[in-house]
């Protein structure tokens, strides 16, 4: 870790928050190139105090992305890959009968960890899946009546496949609310590709990635992003952003107030990006699409990625006709 | 003097007053001001308490807080003020309303110097409360009712602003301008309300005033029982009108040099003139004596400037009646009583009278009824007069034995050699002898008493008579001014009565007020009665004929009694109304809609030069996205372009409000480069 990020646990700065993100955001980037934006995106999700859903075709460095995450911010790290016979229990641990002292004693299972990746979690059955809701919304799992408290700070990034859907149980309404943002890789850039042939052996391997942060750092700067500002007239432009869904002829459910709290803590994050402790409506727009696109219900009956795709042009489309303050 | 400027937020700390404090501190002290004035235009405040008020209330608004060290040790000395008012009170110099409504003022006053904090504004509030409760007992004018519109309006504004400083986080700016413009369009309705809750609620018609009857600001001080020689002097300046009349036959003439009588006395002490006569009986109409043929028949008003209840008629009344009284309660019949003097009084106290006279040319006076008392009276000297006096007319007359003629040439005599003067200062032992031997100058009193007691000392009755002389033409009547109060003499003719001989300079006998203060005073008067008669007179009774009169217009011949408007006046209002209602509306919905921060203003500056460059935005851009889009695209137009965004977010959105200047400062690069690429 590095002295001077050490100094932000006792106060944050705008500027060193930043510094801290961009650290972070580099690291990413040198795993998984070509995707700096999304890099960012995750960055600020994270700083948020959110979990992200990477949703993509397989082998676009999904998992590479969340373990350079982990790593990048000093984070226990575990990985769980749903399928269709994955029990609840493999994901939160189970008590174990000790026949020697005649007792029960709790093993931890791998949610137990500060940043768990659920790889392609929508091919579990959502009894499965739910067993990650309770981790996500409290910080804690239950248990035959027992609470554990899970490692602060806890964060979930889950990945999906959205065009490959036989056989897999789509995530429920409740959720997908739980993720503060759906972002998808897609494909390198044809440029980036040819870098990779031509650099494989030289970039460094996830492992080799140091940490930038720590938990406690990590922590302290969420709770500074929070206490960003934001002008009454930014609040207000989204509800008015979030009213719009509400009111859309081709969405049939609009965003819920955990989603307008959503964007509303993302943007703040997204405010350090800019060296501001304060929000612009810019902010708002900037993560508009990954917050709100996974929570919408449309009323055409398309699934997968052409949903992801409707739902974020029907977003843009919103965030042009809805007038920012200025 | 310590003077102390205090902070005004809390009372803790050091720093300087913020605008906004010292503004709610100025509408507070204006508004302690104007609740003073309320009770100070009724002229009952004894002088040294406006005085002490008055400095208060300067020193206030200049800032000086010079009690706010010492609160405890300073409110000594209002223990000692109200000892000086309880024994005025005790002296029967001051009514104890009056010191009352004095201490209340004082007691504003030393609030106003002392520390400003929300405990002092909350007592200076209170005070001005209790003051316009004071005023409103001391005087129902218009003068009151204007100061009272002013505290209303200033508390209102000041409280108002006390709130808004309240809420505001210290430190942070308070939005003087958001509040004031609301603030004061909602007292405007506020008033607009309360004038419409005046109209239409029903009247009470309590008599909650009985003091409503005094006299207000500028009064004459009405006419006393005895005259004495050297004072009221200063009246003659006075222009307010004190009465107002309908002469029928009407004699057209702009200048009426009439006498208007109001009493008369025949005893003379050396220093005051005072009648003998006793109080006669009291009835409707009182009959003075025999009318004749040429009877002058007057419709007169007193206006609450005249302050006394004298009937005043022109020389020589014979009959006088139909009296009513104008009070806050509304108009009622009012007795008449006949006292020595030819005095006639109204029973009522009223702010305002109007009655019925008839009069004679005064040489036509032949029927005076008097008593042997009375008639003998006429002749009586002081007890110790100087024998100058008589020496005096034996000179001036040389022999001369009829009694006008006598009269005539001491006038004469007396206009020649003295001169006219307002100018007299204290009480001198014998006035008479002051007048006549050392100062040579003297008012209308001086001169008339010096006929009389000259006419006298030769063996010619004779009396003093006091009233106005004069009368201005206004509209179809005639109008007298405190200035125009006068003394003449009444010389006793065998056989013809009494004949008024006026010995002083003619020039001097009417009102000597200035022009401008004159027309000042007209305006004030006109507005003074149209108070009177639509608002402290307005009575349950007018309401229920203003309602009938909506609800079934009056058929056939309109008769005078009513008070409605006509037709065209409910048109007018109706109007009005309307107006009124649409720029509500119009208000309402403006200050409704969103108002430009004041740093989208600079955005749309930089919009409009980026628009007049040819760089266009696109749809639903904002100045940041755009930014960020021409930092990719033309890096020449970002490098001046990036500050500016910066500095707009954070006094957008950011809450660093630009400073005075700035938005020239940060558009000034912008320029430089689009002239650059313009030029090239």
């Amino acid at each position: 870790m590095n002295p001077p990020v050490r100094a932000l646990v006792a106060a944050p700065t705008v500027e060193a928050a930043r510094q801290v993100m961009e650290r972070i955001a580099t690291h990413l980037s040198r795993v998984v190139q070509g995707k700096e934006a999304q890099a960012r995106l995750t960055v600020t999700s994270v700083i948020a105090g959110g979990h992200v859903l990477l949703e993509d075709v397989p082998g676009v460095g999904k998992t590479t992305l969340a373990e350079a995450l982990a790593r990048a911010c000093g984070l226990s790290f575990s990985r769980i890959q749903f399928t269709a016979d994955l029990m609840p229990t493999d994901i939160l641990g189970s008590q174990v009968f000790h026949a020697a002292s005649a007792t029960f004693t709790f093993r931890q299972g791998p949610i137990f960890r500060q940043l768990v990746l659920a790889d392609e979690l929508n091919r579990a059955p959502p009894r499965t899946q739910s067993a990650l809701l309770e981790g996500m919304a409290h910080g804690q799992v239950s248990l035959d009546g027992a609470t554990w408290p899970l490692p602060a700070p806890f964060t979930v990034v889950a990945t999906q496949n959205p065009v490959d859907l036989t056989g897999t149980y789509p995530l429920p309404d409740s959720q997908l609310d739980r993720f503060l943002m759906r972002l998808s890789l897609g494909h390198p850039a044809p440029d980036v590709e040819a870098r990779l042939l031509t650099t494989r052996g030289r970039t460094p391997p996830v492992e080799t990635l140091e940490a930038v942060t720590g938990p406690e750092e990590l922590l302290s700067l969420r709770a500074f992003a929070a206490g960003l500002r934001m002008d009454d007239a930014v609040a207000e432009y989204i509800v008015r952003l979030a009213r719009a869904t509400r009111e859309h002829g081709d969405i049939e459910r609009g965003a819920s107030t955990r989603a307008v709290l959503a964007v509303g803590g993302a943007a703040r994050a997204q405010a350090l990006w800019e060296g501001r402790d304060f929000v612009t409506p810019g902010d708002v727009r900037a993560v508009l699409v990954p917050c709100l696109a996974h929570r919408l219900m449309l009323r055409s009956n398309v699934q997968g990625a052409a949903a992801r795709e409707e739902a974020s042009h029907l977003l843009e489309e919103l965030a042009r006709k809805v007038v920012a303050p200025r | 003097m310590a003077r102390l400027r205090v902070p005004a937020r809390g009372t803790t700390g050091g720093g300087s007053v913020s605008g906004a404090s010292r503004l709610r501190l100025v509408l507070r002290d204006l508004a302690a001001g104007a609740a003073f004035a309320s009770m100070a235009v009724s002229g009952q405040l004894p002088t040294w308490t406006l005085l002490l008020f008055g400095l208060a209330l300067v020193s206030a608004l200049m800032g000086w807080r010079i009690f706010a060290r010492r609160t405890k040790a300073t409110a000594a000395v209002l223990l000692g003020v109200a000892g000086v008012l309880v024994f005025s009170v005790y002296a029967g110099h001051v009514d104890l309303v009056v010191a009352s409504c004095a201490f209340a003022g004082l007691i504003a006053g030393h609030r106003l110097l002392s520390m400003p904090e929300p405990r002092t504004d909350g007592q200076v509030h209170l005070a001005g409360l209790l003051m316009v409760a004071g005023g409103a007992a001391l005087s129902g004018e218009l003068a009151f009712a204007l100061c009272l519109l002013a505290f209303g309006v200033l508390a209102s504004l000041s409280m108002g602003l006390s709130v808004v400083e309240g809420a505001v986080p210290p430190g942070e700016p308070v939005p003087v301008r958001a509040v004031m413009r609301p603030l004061g369009s909602g007292i405007f309705f506020a008033v607009c309300g309360a004038a419409a809750f005046f109209l239409l609620f029903p009247r009470l018609n309590w008599n909650m005033a009985a003091r409503r009857s005094a006299p207000g600001l500028g009064a004459t001080t009405g006419l006393a029982d005895t005259v004495r020689l050297g004072g009221e002097g200063t009246l003659k300046s006075n222009p307010r009108v004190v009465l107002r009349a309908q002469l029928t036959p009407d004699p057209v003439r702009e200048r009426l040099d009439a006498y208007w009588l109001a009493r008369t006395y025949d005893t003379f002490d050396g220093q005051e003139w005072t009648s003998i006569g006793q109080p006669k009986r009291t009835r409707p109409r009182v009959t003075l004596r025999h009318g004749g043929e040429h009877s002058i028949h007057q419709r007169i008003e007193l206006l609450p400037a005249y302050g006394g209840t004298t009937l005043v008629a022109l020389e020589t009344p014979t009959r006088l009646g139909n009296a009513l009284a104008h009070s806050a309660t509304g108009s009622q019949r009012t007795p008449l009583t006949e006292l020595g003097g030819g005095e006639v009084r109204f029973q009522v106290p009223a702010i305002a009278y109007s009655y019925e006279a008839t009069s004679l040319p005064p040489e036509e006076d032949a029927t005076t009824p008097m008593s042997e008392a009375e008639r003998g009276q006429l002749l009586a000297l002081p007890d110790r007069l100087d024998p100058r006096v008589a020496a005096l007319a034996q000179r001036v007359l040389q022999g001369e034995k009829d009694p006008l003629a006598a009269a005539r040439k001491l006038a004469a005599f007396l206009q020649r050699e003295y001169t006219y003067t307002l100018e007299l200062s204290g009480d001198v032992e014998e006035p008479l002898v002051d007048f006549l031997f050392v100062r040579k100058a003297g008012h209308c009193e001086h001169f008339a008493t010096a006929l009389t007691l000259l006419l006298r000392t030769q063996g010619i009755s004779a009396r003093l008579a006091s009233g106005f002389f004069g009368g201005e033409r206004v509209e179809d009547g005639y109008v007298v001014r405190a200035g125009d109060a006068h003394a003449w003499t009444h010389v006793l003719m065998p056989g013809r009565g009494f004949v008024t001989v006026d010995a002083t300079p003619p020039a001097n006998r009417a009102s000597q007020s200035l022009a401008a203060l004159e027309f000042l005073t007209g305006l004030y008067e006109a507005l003074e009665t149209r108070w009177r008669s639509t608002v402290v007179d307005f009575s349950l009774r007018d309401q229920l004929q203003l309602a009938q009169g909506l609800v079934r217009p009056p058929r056939g011949p309109r008769r005078d009694t009513t008070r409605l408007p006509p037709a065209r006046i409910w048109g007018l209002a109706i109007a009005a109304g309307l107006v009124t209602y649409s720029v509500w509306q119009l208000l309402s919905r403006r200050s409704s809609s969103p108002k430009p921060h004041q740093a989208t203003h600079l955005a749309d500056a930089v919009e409009r030069l980026l628009g007049e460059a040819g760089v266009r935005m696109r749809e639903g851009e904002a100045l940041e996205e755009l930014t960020s889009r021409l930092t990719r695209e033309q890096p020449t137009l970002a490098a001046p372009l990036v500050p500016l965004t910066r500095r707009y977010l954070e006094a957008r959105f950011g809450q660093r409000p630009l400073q005075p200047g700035e938005t020239e400062r940060l558009l000034g690069p912008l320029r430089q480069v689009l002239q650059t690429r313009r030029a090239s």
